[in-house]
């Protein structure tokens, strides 16, 4: 029996409105498809739409072509009900710099119509998984971003997400910081979520990626496993990003 | 829309807000402290500046004879008058030791009487003032306190032969004469500057309208020199001690004048002055001219009556009685309206101004508005719960300002016997419609100031958006310090003005229900508008996510 579907991409297309009728075409006829227990890596060079499809996905921007499925809600029919069950992280996801990380906690837990007992305990647990005790009373705007990502993460998952989305979740951090993510996600794909993130970095998508697309120009140039990826473009990944993007349109 | 979940937002929001210098300032600081500073500072300059006024002194070109003449006016003022001075005085509990030949000492005291100031114990400098010096002080206290009410029962006569005694005093106390030859006659005509024509004695000349211009002197003055035997004679003999002071006045040595002892030529003396009324020392030479031949004229009227044994009323063919049906209460109520709104209004908007920008903007700047977008609530419940945030911070910071205004008014300005007088009565219903007013304004403010956040790309973006809004908004109520704008029903569709004149007329106790009605409905028709634009570019993503 094959993996349930838990996002699946219809096609999307967005077009974003400019001045004196230039439009700006950032993603076109985009369909992919990942499942419960899966890592889904979206590869692409900066401006490939990689930002503006995951921003579709969490119901920021609405497509203007298509549509997508998460974990059975349409984003453009039910976008409430599709920010219920996802968890999204993006370089666009602060926290609040005058609130504690407690408090930030607090306030998403409820915003996503946790109990009160359930927050508190949610709380502890990512603080335990993210070793930020230490740090869970203290302002945002006085944390390290390595903390502060960590709070950021643990913001995401705060009401157990089914599908956890993450635009470049490492960028900009150390490699504990980072490891401590990257074991987030696997440790999180183990439970049978499903995780889409998009990232350059190739040994994250060696070490994570169950699947894999690479986009660029606005379209899906490759869908696979990192496997096919080597077995089409070679043994090396990045060489390979690299000569699937080469030989794109 | 779920209103646990706008609560949720709200409680956020505040704590957030709350958690910003800035919006403390605005809403706490601003209000509390630095606007009775500012308050009490600026009455205390202006109070000042007007003393300073009095004791600026001024300096006259006049040739001898003129000072000698004014001189001898001033003595002849007070010589007459001085028995009637004294009883009133008297009255006043001043006593006239040693008669009334220091005519400054004793107007000062009355001074303190009119500005009606309690007497401040100071300290010695060591530090303790010792109990006869507080004996004395409390004494001196009481005297004030009586010579107060004593002030307030004066007659119209009374005060105004006081008024008259100071500018007759005030003229030659505070001025410096010089001669026309000490004039250096220096510079050129400056642009706009004209010497006047055919002005008799110096004034004509070239170098007394110089003078003036260039500040050397503020003005020249000439009286003809018959002008003293023109008014008359006196009866009793006068000395003029200016004469013997200087020794200038050859003519009148010895010359004991007397004015009035035949009657008098029915002329009028021509006084000249030449003056520069775009300077303000020589407008303030003037203003003293003036007032010192006003009081010879009342003065020097009732001796021609007399003279010519004529009724008193001769003098006087039509007289206005006043009885003012307003009390002291409702003028002050009337005055208080019309700056109240303004207040209110100011800082309703500022109170708004800072939270507003920092849940919207701010929230772009800090990028977590996309965090919140996320949430799986409604872009409605998201609005609300910052509305909610920024009107009641707006309530506030009005309610606020209005109570540390009339604070600073009760406790500082006015002092605590005219405070007591008073006897302020607003209607209950005055003020709790006048309050409701303040919801209606505040909504209007904080949903406007949500959308141009909203709309900016940033916090500096935002408060530069606001600068025009706030004169759009807050402007428009200084209609209601114009004393004579009748609230009409096309006003009421005005918006801030029905509300500023609506508050003016409330608090003189008008209730004009039909204006009020229109002023509620369209104010909150503007809110609904605003608060309608603000939740649509909550759903507008080219608005949310630009940066």
């Amino acid at each position: 029996m094959s993996p349930t579907v838990m996002v699946e991409a219809r096609g999307l297309g967005k077009v974003y409105p400019g001045k004196k009728g230039k439009r700006t075409e950032a993603v076109r006829d985009l369909s992919f498809r990942c499942h419960e227990g899966e890592v889904f890596g979206l590869l692409g060079p900066n401006g490939a739409g990689k930002t503006t499809t995951l921003r579709m996905l969490s119901t920021v921007l609405s497509p203007t072509a298509g549509t997508a499925v998460l974990d059975g809600a349409d984003v453009c029919a039910e976008p409430h009900l599709v920010r219920a069950s996802i968890g999204f992280l993006s370089g666009n996801t602060g926290l609040y710099p005058r609130l504690t990380s407690r408090e930030v906690l607090t306030y998403f837990g409820q915003l996503y119509g946790l109990e009160s007992e359930h927050i508190k305990q949610r709380i502890s647990e990512l603080a335990e998984a993210f070793d930020m005790t230490e740090f869970l009373d203290k302002r945002c705007d006085r944390l390290s971003s390595g903390m502060k990502q960590k709070v950021n993460v643990a913001r995401t998952v705060i009401h157990d997400p089914r599908i956890l989305i993450l635009d470049e979740p490492t960028v900009g951090l150390d490699v504990l910081a980072s490891r401590t993510i990257v074991d987030f996600v696997r440790q999180y794909r183990d439970m049978g979520r499903c995780v889409i993130f998009s990232t350059h970095i190739m040994g994250e998508v060696s070490r994570l990626c169950d699947r894999l697309a690479i986009i660029h120009k606005g379209t899906v140039q490759f869908d696979g496993s990192p496997q096919e990826l080597r077995e089409r473009a070679g043994e090396d990944l990045e060489e390979a990003f690299v000569t699937i993007l080469e030989q794109s349109p | 829309m779920n209103f646990k979940v706008v609560g949720v937002i709200a409680r956020k929001e505040f704590k957030d807000v709350l958690r910003d210098r800035r919006t403390l300032v605005f809403m706490m600081l601003l209000p509390i402290v630095v606007m009775p500073l500012l308050m009490l500072g600026l009455f205390k300059f202006m109070a000042r500046q007007a003393e300073a006024r009095e004791k600026q002194v001024v300096t006259i070109a006049a040739s001898s004879m003129d000072e000698i003449t004014l001189r001898a006016l001033q003595d002849v003022w007070y010589d007459s008058n001085s028995t009637v001075l004294s009883v009133i005085l008297a009255k006043l509990g001043v006593e006239s030791l040693g008669g009334l030949s220091d005519m400054g000492a004793l107007l000062a005291r009355v001074d303190v009487f009119e500005n009606s100031e309690e007497p401040e114990v100071e300290a010695d400098d060591d530090g303790s003032a010792d109990t006869a010096a507080i004996e004395e002080e409390a004494q001196q206290a009481g005297m004030i306190a009586a010579g107060v009410a004593a002030m307030r029962d004066l007659t119209s006569e009374q005060s105004q032969l006081i008024k008259d005694a100071r500018v007759i005093q005030n003229l030659l106390k505070n001025t410096e004469f010089v001669r026309f030859d000490e004039l250096s006659g220096e510079g050129e005509l400056a642009p706009g500057v004209e010497v006047p024509l055919e002005l008799p004695g110096r004034l004509s000349e070239l170098a007394v309208t110089l003078a003036v211009q260039s500040k050397e002197i503020d003005a020249a003055i000439y009286i003809p020199n018959d002008a003293l035997v023109t008014l008359g004679e006196v009866p009793q003999a006068v000395t003029y001690r200016a004469l013997v002071e200087d020794g200038s006045g050859e003519r009148f040595e010895n010359g004991d004048f007397t004015l009035l002892s035949r009657a008098p030529d029915l002329e009028t003396v021509d006084i000249h002055l030449v003056y520069d009324s775009s300077i303000g020392n020589s407008e303030e030479a003037y203003d003293r001219v003036t007032a010192f031949v006003s009081a010879l004229n009342r003065f020097v009227n009732v001796l021609r009556i007399d003279a010519a044994e004529l009724p008193r009323e001769f003098g006087r063919p039509i007289a206005v009685e006043r009885a003012n049906v307003a009390t002291q209460s409702r003028r002050i109520q009337a005055a208080l309206g019309g700056i109240l709104p303004y207040l209110l209004f100011a800082f309703c908007f500022f109170g708004a101004l800072y939270p507003a920008l920092d849940v919207t903007a701010g929230e772009k700047e800090r990028f977590t508005l996309e965090t919140l977008l996320l949430s799986p609530v409604t872009r409605l419940e998201i609005a609300t719960g910052k509305f909610v945030v920024v009107f009641v911070a707006a309530i506030i910071a009005a309610v606020l300002t209005t109570t540390s205004m009339i604070l600073t008014f009760a406790q500082g300005l006015l002092p605590a016997d005219v405070m007591a007088s008073l006897d302020l009565e607003f209607q209950p219903l005055a003020l709790l419609l006048t309050g409701s007013l303040v919801i209606p304004v505040a909504a209007l403010y904080s949903a406007s100031l949500l959308a141009v956040g909203l709309y900016a790309r940033s916090f500096k973006e935002a408060q530069s958006y606001t600068v025009p809004l706030q004169f759009l908004f807050v402007l428009p109520t200084v209609v209601s310090l114009l004393p004579d704008i009748e609230p009409d029903s096309y006003l009421a569709w005005v918006p801030f003005v029905n509300i500023s004149l609506l508050m003016k007329e409330l608090l003189k106790g008008n209730y004009l229900w039909s204006f009020y009605g229109i002023t509620l409905a369209s104010t909150l028709l503007l809110t609904a508008i605003a608060l309608f634009v603000a939740s649509r570019l909550f759903s507008r993503e080219s608005v949310l996510l630009r940066t």
